[in-house]
């Protein structure tokens, strides 16, 4: 399977009468987007707005960022089984408005949502304080379910997403990057000395707003499988979480995996990357026994000699990394586990629910308590009240003047455990 | 919380979904409940339902507590 990924470098975003890309610029006609969002009848109101890096602005509650891409070659298109039918993706060509995404907030959905300041200390520790925003705040009807006013921010967000995108179809990318992945017997063929290695991808799957969505099915009612890495490059599997901000996989996230991108890297060099298996993180004991089972079944049935396991959230989805890392392990396969950190504020606490000798090889994202104090910014999109209660927020986390002390865990993709940010920790 | 009470000479039984979480933090009488967000109950059962199963998980709370146990014990059944 073989995917070109075409780069369309945005370095401006603006509002304008026609939607459109030109010379780097993302033109946005606000209106359409508007009329596009309000077509959902769960949505009462929405404010399309604009956040670029550098300015005086904070976005909170924040849902999801999303990406804007557009299939230009091969099949399907993106966000299958969501937005475009159920086509399988992930070859031939899609293009990508690099440096821009589509930020959803609002009247706050679940308890568990983030912050992105686009200037000052807080913009350090969130990766889209560095992208042109297209940022949507939508308030849904009066005496909404939650489970319905998640589904309809998040349907607006990867609307959107796809619009833009779409601008971009016809338009010669500034540089393209081809990733390829061979049948497991072809590649072995084509690359005998070098370690079979994959990438145990675990989804965010609790239920209650913590979901993720793979060709449009509920993680959590899902096997572990196979997947292949180009797949999630056209927006297969897609973010529905409500979860603590710094580490949940928002869909921009999946679209740009770094395990991913790091493993294609090593390619052919140092390592055969042959796939990814994908697998849930669901709240029955007898889920995680079972997931974390089959897990190590496709590892050891494909032949793998290494497998990086990346985690999403934290608590009791410690278990299941660790079940995946032990079961693993005992198919005689190494393992590398990619987790955060929740180690208390001074960071000496336990750092992670559930532990195991076997777990000898670990990266981590930091600490998601430690504590950060956001001075005020000129302009908020959404709301800013959630603070006091959001997960790294507490009572008296907004002061008078606007600034805002929270845990890390409140600032999206703060310690995110795909290694998609710039902390980390390490052990003398 | 189990370990600290323990500690003082109380046994303790811990009702706990996430059994391998329980066990790392070294509780010795472990009965494995339903569901993280509902370990006690089963929202898609009627009423009558849950209180059997609420009665059944606390029954067997209550002989693990009162069973004398060599080391950390998960009380399947």
């Amino acid at each position: 399977m073989k995917l070109e990924l075409g780069y369309i470098y945005i370095n401006d975003i603006k509002f304008s009468d026609l939607s459109k890309v030109e010379n780097g610029t993302l033109y946005v006609n606000k209106e359409e987007i508007e009329a596009m969002i309000l077509e959902d009848e769960n949505v009462k109101s929405v404010k399309v707005e604009i956040a670029k890096p550098g300015e005086s602005i904070r976005i909170t509650p924040v849902k999801d960022v999303i990406e804007p891409r557009v299939k230009v070659e091969g099949p399907g298109g993106i966000f299958p089984g969501i937005i475009s039918k159920v086509e399988t993706v992930g070859m031939g060509k899609t293009n990508v408005l690099k440096g821009s995404a589509v930020v959803t907030t609002g009247k706050i959905v679940g308890f568990q949502e983030g912050i992105i300041d686009m200037a000052g200390v807080g913009a350090e520790y969130t990766p889209f304080s560095k992208l042109n925003n297209l940022v949507l705040a939508c308030e849904p009807v009066d005496g909404i379910e939650a489970h319905e006013h998640e589904k309809s921010v998040r349907m607006a967000g990867l609307k959107t997403s796809t619009y833009l995108g779409k601008l971009a179809k016809d338009i010669k990318p500034d540089e393209v990057e081809t990733f390829e992945t061979l049948s497991i017997v072809d590649s072995i063929k084509k690359y005998p000395e070098l370690p079979k290695v994959a990438y145990v991808q675990m989804l965010q799957s609790q239920g209650l707003l913590h979901d993720t969505y793979v060709y449009g099915v509920d993680a959590k009612r899902t096997l572990s499988t196979l997947i292949n890495p180009t797949e999630l490059m056209d927006g297969a599997i897609i973010s529905g979480n409500c979860v603590s901000a710094c580490d949940k996989n928002t869909t921009y996230h999946h679209l740009n995996n770094p395990v991913v991108h790091d493993l294609f890297e090593k390619h052919g060099k140092e390592i055969n990357f042959v796939g990814i298996i994908i697998t849930n993180e669901n709240v029955y004991l007898a889920d995680k026994e079972r997931s974390s089972n089959w897990t190590a079944k496709l590892a050891e049935q494909i032949g793998l000699d290494g497998v990086i396991i990346s985690q999403e959230g934290f608590g009791n989805p410690d278990t299941d990394l660790i079940m995946n890392c032990k079961k693993i392990e005992e198919k005689g396969i190494k393992t590398v586990i990619i987790t955060d950190e929740y180690a208390g504020r001074d960071g000496a606490s336990q750092s992670l629910a559930d532990a195991d000798e076997k777990a000898d090889a670990v990266v981590t994202g930091g600490n998601a308590n430690e504590l950060i104090e956001l001075k005020p910014m000129d302009k908020i999109i959404g709301d800013i009240m959630p603070v006091n209660t959001i997960a790294g927020g507490f009572d008296g986390s907004l002061k008078e003047d606007g600034s805002i002390v929270v845990e890390l865990q409140a600032i999206t993709g703060a310690t995110n455990e795909l290694g998609f940010n710039k902390l980390t920790a390490k052990e003398y | 919380m189990v370990k600290e009470i323990e500690r003082v000479g109380i046994p303790v039984v811990h009702i706990c979904t996430v059994v391998p979480i329980s066990l790392t933090v070294g509780a010795n009488r472990i009965v494995p409940a339903i569901a993280i967000p509902h370990p006690l109950g089963n929202p898609s059962l009627t009423m009558e339902e849950e209180k059997v199963i609420r009665r059944t998980l606390l029954g067997k709370a209550i002989k693990a507590l009162s069973t004398e146990v060599d080391g950390q014990t998960v009380f399947e059944d």
